[in-house]
């Protein structure tokens, strides 16, 4: 039996193919796994998640999202039909170290901003970094 | 054509009785552990795992958290690499039978104040752990695992033919240092800069997750990507700053960038073609014991293996090349 309460990761049934809302169903069945790690990811590049003040501070625009998911695609060569969005972090779609400073590079090019300040180093979804450009945007307005 | 294979459907079956075909068929060649001025370095190449059924034995070994983080990765093929390096470090430290207690399962894992996974071992009244240092790296065709004793390790891999969008001499000049970009400046062939960009670009992180990884590696590139780590330390080819890049491996130095004349004698590395189709570079601390008598090389044994299948020494072969660094390959049967 896994360790894991109840449900097995992974459908078993032969008709059915995995799909990715299936597994955000089962993510919910994992309450009761208790975390003995801190910091789950394993992956070479590991980002902290924001602290929470400042997540209030600002929610970027909908085509600031946009813009990032396509040069976040784009850098990891994504297919098509993967899903990216601004919940998606960038260690689960495959981003390594060189990935991620590359699609930062990217985006200062494209926003025509300069990514100097430690805020980079929380971003851990394209949401955070949409909000990261936004406010970068803004700065340099000001 | 196993299920697994399938290109837009993911099926693992994880089902009560298929423990006892884990059982069945668990086994792992036991190996001693390395001795001191000995790295053992481990690889898999996720390619060659095409069997479900070997997957989800795979699966199996993982604590409830590593799993939650395997099932978060997007696509078969993050998945499969998010199994395969989690179950390459469990089942390499468990094959040094460190004691009756250990298995690839039972093995806990943490980290350490700098944030760099390390052994939590069960402690026993009578029974000290022993100094087992190791450090995983992965890309998306192959994934490494290096074991020391007595001694820090930091390794990194890169494909040999990874290319950057971005030009690469302005890429080097945010994150490498003075040195390093004059060196790529010099180099007038484009391909054979890019190869010694992505040389460096594994030299470089090697170093930092020998000591510090994954907190200071992070902040090295969020921290506004400039006067980060990576630009503090200057990785040299000999004494030489213009390089001549032949195949011949000569000393693997790193210094302080504000001070040339410091020389970090501390830290050796080794960098190696692995497979033909990866660069590897592995970092680990001099013995200083041996000062005194001359450089002694560190002997490198490396496997190519498919846990609980197959494991294949590869140093002395074609597969290993060492390319820069005083290490001795060592075959052991």
């Amino acid at each position: 039996m896994a360790a894991i309460t109840g449900s097995s990761i992974f459908t078993t049934s032969t008709s059915r193919s995995f799909k990715q809302n299936q597994a955000l169903k089962r993510i919910s069945n994992f309450n009761s796994v208790s975390l003995s790690i801190k910091g789950t990811s394993f992956s070479s590049l590991r980002l902290q998640s924001a602290p929470s003040r400042f997540r209030i501070s600002c929610v970027a625009k909908p085509e600031t999202v946009d813009k990032v998911c396509e040069i976040v695609r784009k850098q990891l060569a994504l297919p098509a039909d993967s899903t990216v969005s601004g919940e998606s972090k960038f260690a689960s779609l495959g981003a390594d170290s060189l990935d991620t400073v590359e699609i930062v590079m990217g985006l200062e090019e494209e926003f025509g901003i300069s990514v100097e300040e430690e805020s980079a180093q929380t971003i851990a979804t394209v949401q955070d970094a949409a909000d990261l450009i936004e406010k970068l945007i803004e700065k340099k307005g000001a | 054509m196993f299920s697994f294979l399938h290109r837009t459907t993911f099926m693992m079956k994880i089902h009560c009785y298929e423990r006892n075909f884990c059982v069945s068929s668990c086994s792992l060649v036991p190996k001693p552990l390395p001795p001191r001025m000995e790295t053992h370095f481990w690889y898999i190449l996720p390619d060659e795992v095409k069997s479900s059924s070997l997957l989800n034995q795979y699966l199996d070994l993982l604590s409830p958290c590593e799993k939650e983080n395997v099932v978060r990765m997007q696509g078969d093929q993050l998945k499969k690499r998010a199994i395969l390096a989690r179950a390459l470090v469990r089942t390499t430290i468990a094959r040094y039978q460190i004691n009756s207690q250990v298995s690839p399962r039972s093995l806990k894992f943490r980290k350490n104040i700098h944030g760099k996974p390390e052994v939590e071992w069960q402690l026993d009244e009578d029974w000290r752990p022993p100094p087992l240092h190791f450090n995983i790296s992965h890309t998306s065709s192959l994934i490494a695992c290096g074991v020391t004793v007595d001694s820090l390790i930091g390794i990194d891999v890169e494909e040999k033919q990874r290319t950057i969008k971005n030009n690469i001499l302005s890429f080097a000049q945010r994150y490498f240092s003075r040195h390093e970009v004059e060196l790529l400046t010099s180099i007038p062939d484009t391909e054979v800069q890019r190869q010694e960009f992505i040389k460096l670009w594994t030299l470089k992180p090697c170093f930092i997750k020998t000591n510090h990884f994954q907190e200071a590696y992070v902040k090295a590139l969020g921290r506004g990507f400039s006067g980060a780590p990576f630009k503090t330390f200057t990785i040299r080819y000999g004494a030489a700053i213009s390089g001549n890049f032949n195949s011949e491996a000569s000393e693997i130095v790193v210094e302080s960038s504000d001070d040339p004349t410091n020389l970090t004698s501390n830290w050796e590395f080794t960098l190696l073609e692995l497979a033909g189709s990866h660069y590897a570079a592995i970092c680990t601390e001099k013995d200083n014991a041996c000062e005194g008598k001359g450089n002694v090389p560190r002997k490198l044994t490396v496997w190519k293996t498919i846990p609980f299948v197959e494991d294949e020494c590869v140093s002395g072969t074609g597969a290993v090349v060492i390319i820069g660094g005083l290490t001795e390959s060592e075959v052991i049967t």
